[in-house]
């Protein structure tokens, strides 16, 4: 199978970030239809699609509209994850930047749908286009009655605001985004059942629906297409239903944004992104960075699936899918990925704050030359106490690719334990190295 | 804690099945049966947070087939409220490893100086280890190396080594001082807390923190390194730094105090101190202590034995009636002020009695029951009018509990003052009035609450607030409001107006006292009577001749009168007797020194501003001759043939239950009729 665009049909075209540009090809359709529907047509429409949250934890999307109270008492917020902090993962930067329409449709008739007042995309920091684009089209929204009081004579009013992160992985954590965009340091808060849902209390304590932006922008299609139709995409999948988009990078001739129907396999996303440069393919992350690696084997015949992602021993997450060719040394990469998640912790769990750091201190030892036997146990068992031990999802992220690792391709770490050095010794590995650690170890 | 929970839940916990309040956190469930959880960063007077995982427990729910389903996850027992068929488990393998793992985690960058921590013996995490920890680490990494000591403040110091990250210091500061001036920066391992780019911890409260801290990561600058908890002793004591009373732990050594803990008092303090209440008590370890009698011979004190001091008293307050007068100190006894307070009435005929030293006061039947709200009662009214004064200076655990009702019960607060106050900063309304125009602002409320126009505008006028916030202010306010002001709403000349203004609003009328026990004397009728003087007339009266002999009962007029007018009237007064535990500038007008006991060296009972009633038992002996002030008052009167001999502090409490209408059926701990 090939690409299947519908979220990126027209990304390449510049006049399709202009308002005119965008209803020249359907654009704001579906919420003219949508605003003549009840609200739960549109929830059910929703349902009926079968879309799962694109943030990386594929939670079915109709559930969070629905959860929201529908005898309304006070304000219902929405809000859009555009933080896109998972390493490997730049769908929804090039989203915004290039459909910024389709996002702010979706979200309104998200809003419609769930008697929201008001939006908050909030975007990572660095994404300064981003944030450009969707402040133009925000602006030429409102001008255009898109948005704000009345939208397009409904009655309904909707507003939208824009809020830039200020560098922090952990504030794509919804709950930490929620802390953020209040104002508090970025930390998580309370989840179910220790606290009502965010469907219930939310940021400022208001029933709130968050989800990620390539999830936001598949409404307007459901709704222009109906459930059903969308569902007909990836029906060969047990239970994943549309397109998604893959971060394709690494050691590929191509690397870009793939838009795929569900269903299709691993290597035809490889086949899409121009294949392998430098090498056979040794392991592909297919999810950013916190999914399981997976080897050469497992990633063929693997389709692309939540449920058939897990069979092949890793997840769809959010779709940064990174693909290693032969010279790349597995301990040095999940050496650097701990790195990652050591510098994100926020700090506030003690599993994630101290075995975070330990991990990246066994693993740098180990790089250096220093393991010890027995350091393969023991960097199993801290991933053990960190995975499911932690606050938020971070800890468990952080876990997840030194212990898939290991799993996988034990007799790396085994040889550099025992030599002191990585079993791969190509030129080619010699020069992927990085010179000194990206992040010090403090 | 006051909430009645109404609707219950069955739990099963281990296997027994039990009945809680819905909503209950597992973490106090448990303790329903006996069973604890080992936690760090719960804290039960504050929100829980679930950052240092260290209650984790599995949990499950109890299918309609009767199995029980297990949650993927352990949950943290400190956050997870109870439901009906939860089934919770603390005693599962996976618990064990979990709470070994968190240990093993928290201690790889700990730097394990137990041996040389204050925190050594009486720490948590030593404690935790101890009990549910791992025996060894395998953590051959570098440690973390950060500040040892970090000064932040003049009371506490920082060790940021040994800090563990469980956010109590943080939390204290925002949920319960209020002043926020701590919080967490960095973020992961790097994560510590720290003041507001590193300026002062300049908290009213600051000391609070190293006692919930639950490592010697907070401690106390006066205390650091000066004993182990083994060393020392400890009793209960009473906090007489100022009229709230607080309870409080005096860790003592060799009979010298080492620090102060606060103690749990749900009436007061909880377990709160203010750091008056816990860094103020050096004064019972300095150098300028009393310690035997002094007899003026010449121009020199002299010391002497406590007959001959007596004798000397005896014989030059013998002129007796208006010649003679008493001024007493606030941190008297309620035994050793009934007791020379009967010794002036009854055997000198005297009514120039006085303990009062704010500037204006109020005439006798005015002054009564002025205390109608009990501090913890304070946490539940709907609104609450501080009116004239800075409660977090004044009366700074009245504060919290002001500052409580506000954050935990919603309560609408609403401020008047000339100056700025940290209760401001919850408050609705502030009404920032002019010096002095006290009772102009008092009419304005009287005049909002009654619709009186005309009145409210002139108000606003004289005392400078918007006719708008009057208004705003009045309409907050209503029967069930408690109004809190203080004595020192009578240092201002319009103050007693104000105070009869206030009473016309309704709700309850609070007049806190400030000094340590003044209430008690207000209770004892430590006052002039219709025909004494009072505290500024018998000053006068020393100054112009018409009193010949001064008693100065732990009272300092220094401390309060205006300088020159006391410089006169100390030197002119015949004879000063100076009863005091410290040497000081009014010592030196004294014709006899006794030296005295501190509270917590002798027995004694105190009342505090909410009219509560409460016994303090020596904890430390006093230091040489020094006595007690009962026993004091008791020796003269047994010379002068007064009374059967007391030999306790005890007798004369009794006596004061059966003499004193406001004292008679009273238990401790209870309040005054
Ligand atoms: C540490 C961490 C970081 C996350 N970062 C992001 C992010 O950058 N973008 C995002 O959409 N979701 C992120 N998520 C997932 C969100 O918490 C949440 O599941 C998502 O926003 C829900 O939207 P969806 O249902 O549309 O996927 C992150 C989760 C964790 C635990
Ligand atoms: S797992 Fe814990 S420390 Fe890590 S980011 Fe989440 S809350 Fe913070
Ligand atoms: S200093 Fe103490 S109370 Fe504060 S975060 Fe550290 S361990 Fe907790
Ligand atoms: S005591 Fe429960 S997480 Fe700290």
């Amino acid at each position: 199978m090939g690409e299947y665009k519908l979220l990126l049909e027209h990304s390449h075209d510049p006049a399709y970030a202009t308002l005119a540009g965008y209803q020249a090809k359907g654009g704001y359709a579906a919420l003219k239809k949508a605003l003549g529907m009840e609200r739960q047509a549109i929830i059910d429409e929703v349902k009926a699609s079968g879309l799962r949250g694109r943030g990386g934890a594929g939670f079915p999307t109709w559930i969070k509209w629905n959860g929201i109270p529908k005898d309304k008492k006070g304000k219902h917020y929405l809000i859009c994850n555009a933080d896109e902090g998972e390493p490997g993962t730049f769908k929804d930067k090039q989203l915004m930047e290039t459909t910024p329409f389709l996002l702010i449709e979706g979200m309104t008739i998200a809003g419609f749908a769930t008697q929201g007042d008001a939006g908050y995309i909030y975007i990572r920091g660095e994404f300064v286009d981003a944030a450009k684009a969707l402040r133009k089209a925000i602006d030429e929204a409102y001008a255009a009655g898109l948005l704000g009081k009345n939208i397009l004579g409904s009655g309904y009013d909707f507003d939208l605001y824009i809020h830039l992160g200020a560098g922090s992985y952990e504030c794509g954590e919804e709950s930490a985004l929620m802390s953020s965009l209040m104002g508090e340091r970025g930390m998580p808060r309370l989840k179910f059942p220790h606290v009502p849902l965010p469907t219930i209390s939310g940021v400022w304590d208001r029933p709130t629906v968050i989800n990620n932006v390539e999830t936001y922008t598949c409404a307007p299609f459901i709704i222009n297409n109906g459930g059903n139709w969308y569902a007909s995409l990836g029906a060969s999948t047990k239970n994943s239903r549309g397109t998604k988009i893959f971060s394709v990078s690494g050691h590929v001739n191509k690397p870009g944004n793939y838009e795929i129907e569900f269903g299709t396999s691993l290597m035809d996303l490889l086949e899409m992104a121009g294949g392998m440069k430098g090498g056979a393919l040794k392991a592909c992350v297919p999810g950013g960075s916190s999914v399981p690696i997976m080897n050469a084997q497992q990633c063929d015949g693997a389709i692309i699936g939540y449920e058939e992602m897990a069979e092949a021993g890793s997840m769809v997450g959010s779709g940064g899918c990174m693909f290693l060719n032969e010279h790349t040394c597995i301990v040095t990469f999940i050496w650097r990925t701990a790195q990652f998640y050591a510098n994100e912790s926020c700090g506030k769990c003690t599993p994630c704050r101290e075995g975070t750091k330990w991990l990246l201190q066994i693993m740098e030892r180990i790089r250096s030359g220093g393991g010890r036997s027995g350091d393969i146990e023991l960097l199993q068992e801290v991933c053990s106490q960190i995975d499911g031990r932690s606050f938020c999802g971070l800890g468990d992220a952080a876990a997840w690719p030194v212990a898939g690792a290991i799993k996988v391709f034990r007799d790396e770490f085994e040889y550099f334990i025992e030599h002191g050095r990585s079993i791969v010794q190509s030129a080619e590995s010699a020069r992927m190295l990085p010179e000194s650690p990206v992040v010090a170890v403090s | 804690m006051a909430a009645v929970a109404s609707e219950t839940v069955n739990l099963v916990i281990n296997d027994v099945e039990i009945a809680v309040p819905k909503g209950e956190l597992i973490v106090e469930s448990v303790k329903r049966l006996g069973l604890e959880i080992p936690i760090f960063c719960y804290h039960p007077r504050m929100k829980p947070v679930g950052m240092c995982r260290m209650c984790l427990v599995e949990v499950g729910f109890k299918q309609p087939d009767g199995s029980v389903r297990k949650m993927p996850k352990p949950q943290a027992a400190c956050t997870l409220p109870a439901q009906d068929n939860m089934v919770i488990f603390t005693d599962t393998e996976m618990v064990h490893r979990d709470r070994k793992g968190v240990l093993e985690f928290l201690l790889i960058n700990h730097p394990l100086d137990c041996p040389i921590c204050d925190r050594g013996g009486e720490c948590p995490l030593q404690n935790n280890t101890l009990f549910y920890g791992p025996s060894t680490s395998r953590f051959i990494e570098v440690k973390r190396h950060a500040h040892k000591a970090f000064p932040l403040s003049k009371y506490v110091t920082l060790d940021l080594e040994r800090c563990i990250q469980c956010g109590r210091c943080v939390r204290f500061t925002e949920e319960i001082s209020g002043d926020s001036e701590l919080a967490f920066r960095f973020r992961g391992a790097s994560m510590q807390p720290s003041t507001f780019e590193l300026r002062d911890f300049t908290s009213k409260f600051s000391g609070n923190v190293i006692e919930i801290c639950p490592v010697g990561a907070l401690t106390n600058r006066e205390y650091r390194f000066r004993a182990r908890p083994w060393d020392l002793e400890t009793k209960p004591s009473i906090c007489l730094e100022c009229s709230n009373g607080c309870a409080t732990w005096f860790d003592y050594r060799v009979n010298r105090l080492v620090r102060v803990n606060g103690r749990t008092n749900e009436a007061i303090n909880e377990e709160w101190t203010c750091d008056r209440g816990k860094f103020g008590h050096e004064h019972y370890n300095a150098d300028n202590r009393l310690t035997v009698p002094l007899i003026r011979r010449g121009d020199r004190l002299e010391e002497c034995d406590w007959p001959t001091a007596y004798a000397a008293i005896l014989s030059a307050f013998g002129v007796g009636g208006d010649k003679v007068a008493m001024l007493a100190g606030s941190s008297l006894s309620n035994e050793g002020a009934y007791l020379l307070n009967r010794l002036f009435h009854r055997k000198f005929g005297s009514a120039n009695v006085d303990y009062r030293r704010t500037a204006h006061t109020l005439p006798p039947d005015e002054a009564a029951g002025n205390a109608p709200t009990a501090i913890a009662d304070l946490e539940l009214k709907p609104s609450i009018l501080v009116f004239g004064n800075s409660p977090a200076d004044d009366i700074p655990i009245i504060f919290l509990r002001i500052r409580k009702a506000w954050f935990k019960h919603g309560a609408r607060v609403v401020v008047a003052h000339h100056g700025e106050t940290e209760a401001d900063s919850f408050a609705d309304v502030v009404l920032r009035y002019a010096p002095g125009t006290d009772a102009d602002l008092a009419k304005g409320l009287v005049a909002a609450r009654a619709n009186d126009a005309a009145g409210v505008a002139q108000a606003a006028a004289a005392c400078g607030v918007d006719e708008s916030r009057i208004r705003e202010a009045a309409a907050l306010l209503g029967e069930n409001t408690a109004i809190v002001t203080t004595d020192s709403l009578l240092n201002s000349a319009s103050g007693a107006d104000a105070f009869r203004a206030l009473r016309q609003l309704g709700g309850e009328l609070n007049r806190y006292a400030l000094g340590a026990n003044d209430q008690g004397f207000a209770d004892l009728g430590l006052v002039p009577g219709p025909d004494g003087r009072g505290t500024a007339a018998i000053l006068a009266g020393c100054a112009d001749g018409s009193i010949e002999s001064l008693w100065l009962a732990g009272a300092d007029p220094f401390a309060f009168g205006d300088r020159a007018t006391v410089e006169k009237a100390l030197e002119q007064v015949g004879f000063v007797v100076y009863q005091g535990t410290h040497k000081s500038e009014a010592m030196g007008f004294a014709s006899v020194v006794l030296p005295m006991a501190e509270p917590a060296e002798g027995d004694g009972t105190y009342v505090n501003a909410e009219r509560r009633l409460q016994e303090l038992r020596a904890v430390l002996s006093p230091p040489g001759e020094a006595k007690a002030a009962w026993r004091i008052g008791a020796e003269l009167a047994l010379r002068v043939g007064m009374a059967k001999p007391y030999f306790g502090a005890k007798d004369v409490a009794a006596e004061i239950f059966t003499q004193v209408p406001a004292f008679r059926g009273v238990a401790f701990g209870d309040r005054l009729n």
